[in-house]
C-alpha cells in the first residue's frame, strides 16, 4: 500500500497528471495485478482474496468511468457475495493433502501462448476501429439509470430475478448431501 | 461334292479325327490309330485331287488359285475378317508335301510308338497337329494363317515333351515353345501393322495393294513376317529351339521339324513374295540370316555325336539355304528344295528312327557301326536319302540345290554362292560321316545289343520306301528339262508380280555356259566332301571298301582345337542364351520383384499404416478433460478472430 | 488517458486474457471459476466504458452491466454448487481427476 500511494504521489507530483488520469493508472496497475496474482498463486485461498481485491479496483475503475451505481453493485455482489461463497467453496473442497505441488496444468504453456495472442488480437481490434466516442466520459445520473431499468428494460429485470431464484433453488439442490450418504 | 465342300474337308477331316481320338482314344488302346490314320488318308486323297486340279489349272482353280469362304469371323466396321480357304499352285505343291508326308508318318507311327502307353495320345497329337498345318497352308487370310501359326507351334511344344516325365524333353518344349514366341510377336507386330496400314488381313487384298504404302512401312512388315518366319524356321538366332527339340519321338521329329511346321517360315515368306520384293534391304537380310544359319548348323553338324542331332543341325541349314533362296529372289528354288527337302529330310528322320529301334533306343553313333548287314532295307534308304541331301545326281537334291546355288550366282549374289558351295561341300562330309559311324566298320556297343539287332517291322519299313522314291526321283520329275522345269511352270504365276518387281530377268539356260560350269562345280565339292568323310570314316559301298581311321579323325581335331570346340559346343550360343535370359534376366526379375513387395506394397501397405497411426494419434485429442476442450475452444476463438481481422484488415 | 475509450477496453482485454489463462491452466476447479469471474468482470468493463462514451448507448450500458452482474452471480452459484457435488463423488478439487467423459 505505501508503494502505491509512493507512485501516486510521484505521479501527482512529478508528471502533474490530472486526478482523473492517476487514479486510471493505480487501479489499473493494481487491477491487473491481482488478477495476476489470482492466476498464479499457489495457495487457493491467497487467491481468492487476491480476487477481492482485483473487484475492488474494478469498482474504483467503474467510480472512474462515471457509473457510482455499477461500482457499488460490483463491491456488494461480487465482493461481497460472490467472492464470499468462492471461499466458502474452497473451504469445503479442501484435500488432507492440499496444496499440491503442481498448480498448473499440463497445458499450462499453450495456455500462455493463447491468452498472449488473444490479447494481442483484442488490442489490434480495438486500435483499428473507430468507435466514434465523445473526448470525455459521460456521467449518468443514478435517477436516469433507474429510469430506463425499470422503464425499458423491466422485462428483463423480472427475468433476472427469476433466474436468481432459480439459481438458489439450483445450487441448494446440487450441493444438498444425499439422505444417508457419505458427507 | 464340289470343292467348296471338299477343301475345308482337308482340315477339318484330321480335327475330327482329332477330337474322336481325344475323346474315345484312351479306351480303344492298341486300335486308337485306325481312325486317325484313316482321317489323314482321306485327306491325303481329298489333297492329291485338289493339287492335281490346280497345278494343272482346270477350273475352278484356274493360274490364280481359288479361294472358299466359309463364314463372317470379325465384322468390325471397315474391318472385316472372313475364315476362309483359298487353293492356288503354291498351296497345292505344300499339300502334297505336307499330307503325304504326313500320312507315311502316321503309318510309320503305328510301328514306331507301338509300345508306348501313350500310343492314343500320340495320334490325337499328331492329327491335331495335321489339322493345324493344313489350316496354316490353306488359310486365306493373316489372322487365320496367325492362328495356325500358334496352333502348330502348340503341337510342337506337345509333342517334343510327348514323354513328359522326362525332364529333358518337358525343358526341351518349353525352349521351343518360348523361342517360338519371339519370334509370334514380331509376326503379330506384322499383322498389326498391315491391319492398321492397310485394314484389311485378306492376303490376297494385301498383296494387291502394298504398293500403295511407303517404302519404310513395307520394309517393316517385310521384317517384322520375317521375324515370325525366323521363330517357326529356326534361323539364327531363333534356331537353338530346334536341336533340342530332337527329345521328342523320331516320327515328331520327322514330320515336324523336317517336313512340315520348319517350313511353314518359308512358306510364309514365299506366299508374301511381293511384300517382301517392293523392299529389297529386307531380302538382303533374309539372305543374309539364311546363308548364315546354313553354314553354322552345318559347322555344327560336323562334331555331333548323336545321330538324331546331326540331322536336326541338317535341317537347319536346308532351311538357311531355303531362306538364301527366298533372299536372292529365287522364289521357285526355294519352294522346290522345299519339297525335295521334305521327302528326303523325312526319309533320314524315319530311317534314324529306325536304326534307333533296331538298336534298342540308343542315339549315340559313337556306340553303332557295322548296321549295315543287318538292317538291309533302313540301310538302303539312308544311303538314298544320305545321295539326295548332298546333291548326287540324278537324285532331287542335287536338283533343287543345284538351282538355288545357280540362280544366287546368276542373280549376282556372290557371296552367298560362295557360302553355299562350301556348306554343301560340308553337308556332304557330314552325311556321310552319320552313314560311316553308323551303318560301316565295326560294331562299337555291347555285345548283347548286336545279337538283338533286327530289322524293323513292315509298317515302319514301307513308308521308308516309300519315301525313297521321290528322294529319288522328284527332282527329275519336276526340275527337268533345265532352264523350263515343271514347277517354274506351276509357280510362275504366284512368284510373277515378285520376279517383276525385282527386275529379274529370266535368262536362258545355259548348259554349255555359266549354268554348266555351276553344276560341275557344286558337284565336284560334294564329290569332294564325301571322299573325305570315307577317308575319315569308313565306306563298304560294293566295291569300295575303306576302313574308318579314327586317329586321323582325332589328330585333326588336335589340329583347330578352337573350331573343334566351338562346333562340340554349337557355337556357345546356349550358354550364352542362359547367361543373358537366365542369369542377367533372373537378376532382373528378382530386382522388380524387390521393387513391387518392397515399394509398391510398402505404399500401399504405408497408406494403410498412415490411417491407422493417423487415428491412433489423434484419438489422444479425446482426454474426457474439460479444460483440453477449452484450449481447443481457445484456439478455434483465436483462428477466427486473426483470421477476421487479417480480412477486414485487407 | 482516463479519458480514451481505448485505453478501458484494453485494459477490459487484458483482464479478459488474464482470466483465460487462468481458466486453461489451472488444475483447481475453484481456480477455474475464480478465472471465469475475472473474465466476466473484463467483458463488464468494457460495456461500462462504452456505455460511458458512446452517446447513442446512454443509459443501456450501465444496465446491462447490471444484468451481467446478476447473471454472474447465479452462474457462480450453481457452478460452485456442482464443484462441491463433484467433489463429494471424487474427493478432488483437480480437474485432472474429471476424466470421465472419454470413456
Amino acid at each position: 500500500m505505501g508503494a502505491v500511494t509512493g507512485i501516486a504521489a510521484i505521479m501527482l507530483v512529478l508528471l502533474g497528471q490530472d486526478w482523473g488520469d492517476a487514479l486510471f493508472w493505480i487501479l489499473a496497475a493494481v487491477m491487473l495485478g491481482s488478477a495476476l496474482l489470482v492466476v498464479t498463486m499457489h495457495d487457493i485461498i491467497r487467491c481468492g482474496l487476491a480476487m477481492m481485491v482485483c473487484f475492488g479496483a474494478l469498482a474504483g475503475i467503474y467510480v472512474v468511468l462515471g457509473a457510482p451505481l455499477i461500482a457499488a453493485a460490483q463491491v456488494i455482489v461480487y465482493i461481497g457475495a460472490i467472492s464470499v461463497l468462492i471461499l466458502f467453496a474452497i473451504m469445503l473442497t479442501q484435500t488432507k493433502d492440499a496444496p499440491s505441488r503442481l498448480v498448473f496444468q499440463t497445458q499450462a504453456v499453450p495456455a500462455a501462448i493463447s491468452a498472449v495472442v488473444i490479447a494481442v488480437i483484442i488490442a489490434l481490434a480495438i486500435a483499428a476501429t473507430d468507435w466514434h466516442e465523445v473526448p470525455e466520459r459521460i456521467r449518468l445520473a443514478t435517477d436516469a439509470l433507474s429510469q430506463v431499468l425499470f422503464n425499458d428494460f423491466v422485462l428483463p429485470f423480472e427475468i433476472v430475478s427469476v433466474l436468481l431464484l432459480a439459481a438458489v433453488v439450483g445450487g441448494v439442490f446440487l450441493a444438498k448431501r444425499e439422505p444417508g450418504g457419505p458427507s | 461334292m464340289s470343292w467348296d465342300t471338299l477343301i475345308p474337308l482337308i482340315a477339318i477331316l484330321p480335327l475330327a479325327g482329332f477330337v474322336f481320338t481325344a475323346a474315345a482314344g484312351r479306351r480303344l488302346g492298341k486300335q486308337a490309330h485306325w481312325v486317325p490314320v484313316g482321317a489323314v488318308f482321306l485327306a491325303w486323297l481329298i489333297a492329291m485331287a485338289a493339287a492335281f486340279s490346280a497345278l494343272t489349272g482346270t477350273e475352278p482353280f484356274g493360274e490364280h488359285g481359288y479361294g472358299v469362304r466359309l463364314f463372317e469371323w470379325i465384322p468390325a466396321g471397315d474391318f472385316v475378317v472372313d475364315v476362309g480357304f483359298f487353293v492356288d499352285n503354291l498351296t497345292a505343291c505344300l499339300l502334297i508335301v505336307v499330307t503325304t508326308i504326313g500320312l507315311l508318318v502316321h503309318v510309320y507311327s503305328v510301328g514306331y510308338m507301338s509300345h508306348d502307353p501313350g500310343y492314343w495320345r500320340f495320334f490325337a497329337y499328331l492329327n491335331l497337329f495335321m489339322f493345324s498345318m493344313l489350316l496354316l497352308v490353306l488359310a486365306g487370310n493373316f489372322l487365320a494363317v496367325f492362328v495356325a501359326w500358334e496352333l502348330v507351334g502348340l503341337c510342337s511344344y506337345l509333342l517334343i515333351g510327348f514323354w513328359y516325365r522326362k525332364r529333358a524333353a518337358a525343358l526341351a518344349a518349353k525352349k521351343a515353345f518360348i523361342v517360338n514366341r519371339v519370334g509370334d510377336v514380331g509376326f503379330a507386330l506384322g499383322i498389326m501393322l498391315i491391319a492398321v496400314s492397310l485394314g484389311t488381313l485378306d492376303i490376297r487384298e494385301v498383296i494387291e495393294r502394298i504398293g500403295e504404302l511407303d517404302g519404310t512401312t513395307i520394309a517393316a512388315i517385310s521384317l517384322l513376317i520375317f521375324a515370325g518366319a525366323m521363330g517357326k524356321s529356326a534361323q539364327f538366332p531363333l534356331h537353338v529351339w530346334l536341336p533340342d527339340a530332337m527329345e521328342g519321338p523320331t516320327p515328331v521329329s520327322a514330320l515336324i521339324h523336317a517336313a512340315t511346321m520348319v517350313n511353314a517360315g518359308v512358306y510364309l515368306v514365299a506366299r508374301t513374295n511381293p511384300i517382301f520384293a517392293h523392299a529389297p534391304e529386307a531380302l538382303v537380310v533374309v539372305a543374309g540370316i539364311g546363308i548364315f544359319t546354313a553354314i553354322l548348323a552345318a559347322s555344327i553338324a560336323m562334331t555331333q555325336t548323336d545321330i538324331k542331332r546331326v540331322l536336326a543341325y541338317s535341317t537347319l541349314s536346308q532351311l538357311g539355304y531355303m531362306f538364301a533362296a527366298l533372299g536372292v529372289g529365287a522364289w521357285t528354288a526355294a519352294i522346290f528344295h522345299l519339297m525335295t527337302h521334305g521327302f528326303f529330310k523325312g526319309l533320314l528322320f524315319l530311317g534314324s528312327g529306325s536304326v534307333i529301334h533296331a538298336v534298342h533306343e540308343e542315339q549315340d553313333m559313337r556306340r553303332m557301326g557295322g548296321l549295315a548287314g543287318k538292317i538291309p532295307i533302313t540301310y538302303l534308304t539312308m544311303l538314298v536319302g544320305s545321295l539326295a541331301i548332298a546333291g548326287i545326281p540324278p537324285l532331287a537334291g542335287f536338283f533343287s540345290k543345284d538351282e538355288i546355288l545357280g540362280e544366287s550366282f546368276k542373280l549376282g549374289f556372290y557371296w552367298v554362292w560362295a557360302i553355299g558351295f562350301l556348306v554343301a561341300g560340308l553337308t556332304a562330309f557330314y552325311m556321310f560321316r552319320l552313314m560311316g559311324l553308323t551303318f560301316w566298320g565295326a560294331f562299337r556297343g555291347p555285345k548283347e545289343i548286336w545279337d538283338r539287332i533286327h530289322e524293323s517291322p513292315a509298317v515302319m519299313t514301307v513308308p521308308l520306301i516309300l519315301l525313297a522314291i521321290p528322294s529319288a526321283l522328284l527332282g527329275m520329275a519336276l526340275g527337268l528339262p533345265f532352264g523350263a522345269s515343271l514347277i517354274g511352270g506351276w509357280l510362275e504365276p504366284v512368284f510373277a508380280e515378285g520376279t517383276e518387281l525385282l527386275g529379274h530377268e529370266e535368262a536362258a539356260f545355259n548348259l554349255a555356259g555359266i549354268d554348266g560350269a555351276l553344276i560341275l562345280a557344286s558337284v565336284a565339292v560334294a564329290a569332294v566332301g564325301i571322299a573325305i568323310a570315307w577317308r575319315l570314316f569308313g565306306a563298304e559301298l560294293g566295291a569300295i571298301r575303306i576302313g574308318p581311321r579314327p586317329e586321323r579323325v582325332r589328330e585333326l581335331a588336335a589340329r583347330v582345337p578352337f573350331l573343334y570346340r566351338a562346333s562340340l559346343n554349337k557355337w556357345w550360343f546356349d550358354d550364352l542364351n542362359h547367361l543373358v535370359f537366365i542369369v542377367i534376366g533372373g537378376r532382373v526379375a528378382a530386382a522388380t520383384w524387390w521393387f513391387d513387395r518392397e515399394v509398391v506394397d510398402g505404399t500401399v501397405n504405408a497408406i494403410g499404416r498412415v490411417t491407422l497411426l493417423s487415428g491412433r494419434g489423434l484419438r489422444q485429442v479425446q482426454t474426457g478433460r474439460v479444460q483440453n476442450y477449452a484450449l481447443g475452444i481457445a484456439l478455434g476463438l483465436i483462428a477466427m478472430a486473426g483470421s477476421y481481422l487479417l480480412l477486414a484488415g485487407r | 488517458m482516463s479519458n480514451s475509450l481505448d485505453a478501458y477496453l484494453i485494459l477490459s482485454g487484458l483482464l479478459f486474457a488474464i482470466g483465460s489463462f487462468g481458466f486453461l491452466a489451472r488444475r483447481n476447479a475453484i481456480s477455474m471459476l475464480m478465472s471465469i469471474e475475472l473474465m466476466l468482470n473484463g467483458v463488464n468493463l468494457s460495456i461500462v466504458a462504452f456505455g460511458a462514451f458512446i452517446p447513442a448507448l446512454g443509459a443501456q450500458g450501465s444496465v446491462i452491466a447490471l444484468m451481467v452482474i446478476a447473471v454472474a452471480a447465479a452462474e457462480a452459484t450453481v457452478g460452485l454448487a456442482i464443484v462441491i457435488a463433484i467433489f463429494r463423488n471424487k474427493k478432488t478439487p483437480l480437474v485432472d481427476e474429471y476424466d470421465q467423459m472419454s470413456q
